[in-house]
């Protein structure tokens, strides 16, 4: 009975601190695939001049899964037959993604930021707004480097010695 | 698709909930809406044969004090609206001063603007914002027909009215029956130059409304340019741009006239008088650049034919006050 209770707690612990550092990994993916979105925004807007939902629908198609869900909430919101505006629609979607996506709360907040402008300027300055947000983007993505780096194992070797350790005190 | 589901959607919400109201209470004024008139800080304002003021819940009144007033906020949201949120995409437009909906519905812009070196660049802050709606007569132009050909010939061609008479309608409608060849001995392989967007009504380059199955249009595209371009390209037996009014534009006809094809286009004189008034418009009459001469009014209701002249003899062929009605 007792063994099987410390290979549960082994188990749990060691899981929770995996779970922590995949989250570290996805976090980074994640940057680094909105920063590819965000290039490609750039193209759109700049050269091609293409409206903001055909620009995100046609980004959304080809990005990586999360970035998907959160220009595809985007659109949606975009047509929403209420009439919202770009910013509007904008925070609606980091709303609906803030709790699931492994993003922190201050990749969200330079997301928030680069809604305010959306579509209310001209070309010009669209693509201001957008190198703005790429280089606060990369600025996230090297911290996020590092800090996965640093910790990936920490917490996986964190996982496996609390465990270890909760076992050995009660068993 | 009625003109509603095309125009209500771009319009700032509260405003657009006040003009649903509207369509449902008074159907039949709705149905001859011809305009939507938005000021910051002033009353909503419709255009139905005279001008009205619109209450919050879609009712008509002369009274300031009852009828929605426009925020600067409403019409912020409505540019964004039109824009698809992309601001960016009318920059053209903004500079203009007009955008051509779904449907071929006008909105024209006014405010503050943005000018460097003199040179308009465009309109920094929208105040002003005027919808027409784009109205497709089918037939109207029936009884004119007759006198706007020659032999299976399409001859040159000018309407004249003062503006809301229905120049732009009954245009296309000529347009569309010389392409078509309806109630003529033949039909007529038409270039369009349709400057500012509103004879076809193009959205995103595809016309909206009907100009015929034999034209060839050039949205956007200045006149002089785009003439000769059709010209070159598409061999047009009939020439067809929008209201004259730039300088040059009527030096145009002249340059026309040595191609030999048919013209037929608009300009904005109130009648033959006011015509030969005008120092760029009389040149064109004295000279008898223009074989017809087609004048229109309000004085019946938009769409008043007021007569038909010949531009060489300036004999009147047709004088009989007329409301043009559709007769398809």
């Amino acid at each position: 009975m007792k063994m099987i209770g410390a290979l549960l707690v082994m188990t749990a612990s060691t899981f929770a601190g995996w779970i922590y550092s995949t989250l570290l990994k996805k976090r980074l993916t994640l940057l680094n695939a909105l920063i590819q979105s965000f290039q490609w925004l750039e193209t759109e807007i700049g050269y091609a001049s293409t409206p903001l939902v055909e620009a995100f629908t046609r980004i959304s198609g080809r990005t990586q899964e999360d970035v998907q869900l959160i220009f595809s909430t985007f659109v949606e919101a975009l047509q929403d037959p209420a009439g919202l505006t770009a910013d509007e629609a904008w925070q609606h979607c980091i709303k609906q993604n803030q709790e699931t996506l492994p993003l922190k709360a201050e990749d969200w907040a330079l997301l928030f930021d680069f809604g305010r402008t959306l579509g209310t300027t001209d070309r010009e300055h669209q693509v201001t707004a957008i190198r703005q947000t790429l280089e606060r983007l990369q600025l996230q993505t090297t911290g996020a480097t590092e800090e996965w780096k640093k910790n990936e194992r920490l917490y996986r070797y964190l996982g496996v010695a609390g465990g270890a350790l909760v076992v050995l005190i009660f068993y | 698709m009625g003109f509603a589901e095309q125009v209500l959607p771009v319009l700032a919400p509260k405003i657009r909930l006040a003009l649903d109201q509207l369509r449902r209470i008074v159907p039949g004024k709705w149905a001859k809406l011809e305009e939507i008139r938005l000021r910051a800080e002033q009353p909503l304002q419709v255009e139905i044969g005279q001008s009205f003021l619109v209450t919050g819940a879609g009712e008509l009144t002369a009274d300031p004090e009852q009828a929605l007033k426009v925020g600067g906020a409403d019409l912020l949201r409505t540019l964004q609206l039109i824009g698809g949120n992309s601001l960016y995409t009318l920059e053209e437009e903004l500079k203009e001063g007009f955008i051509t909906l779904v449907g071929g519905h006008r909105v024209g812009l006014a405010g503050e603007c943005l000018v460097a070196r003199g040179t308009l660049l465009r309109l920094k802050r929208v105040t002003s914002l005027n919808v027409r709606i784009a109205r497709e007569l089918k037939g109207i132009g029936g009884v004119l027909l007759p006198f706007l050909a020659q032999e299976g010939r399409p001859l040159r061609t000018m309407i004249i009215s003062p503006p809301q008479a229905g120049k732009t309608t009954l245009l296309r409608d000529l347009i569309r029956s010389f392409s078509n060849g309806e109630g003529l001995s033949a039909p007529a392989k038409v270039g369009l130059v349709d400057e500012r967007g509103e004879v076809a009504g193009c959205y995103q380059g595809v016309p909206q409304l009907d100009v015929g199955i034999r034209t060839d249009v050039l949205t956007g595209c200045p006149k002089r340019e785009g003439v000769f371009l059709l010209l070159r390209s598409m061999g047009p037996q009939l020439i067809a741009t929008d209201e004259l009014g730039r300088p040059g534009d009527l030096d145009l006809i002249e340059e026309i006239l040595n191609t030999g094809v048919g013209f037929i286009t608009t300009a904005h004189a109130w009648d033959i008088k006011d015509l030969t008034r005008r120092p760029s418009l009389q040149h064109l009459w004295v000279q008898g650049l223009v074989e017809r001469v087609v004048v229109l009014s309000r004085r019946l209701g938009p769409g008043t034919l007021e007569g038909v002249w010949d531009g060489r003899t300036h004999e009147p062929l047709l004088t009989q006050v007329q409301r043009l009605e559709v007769t398809r």
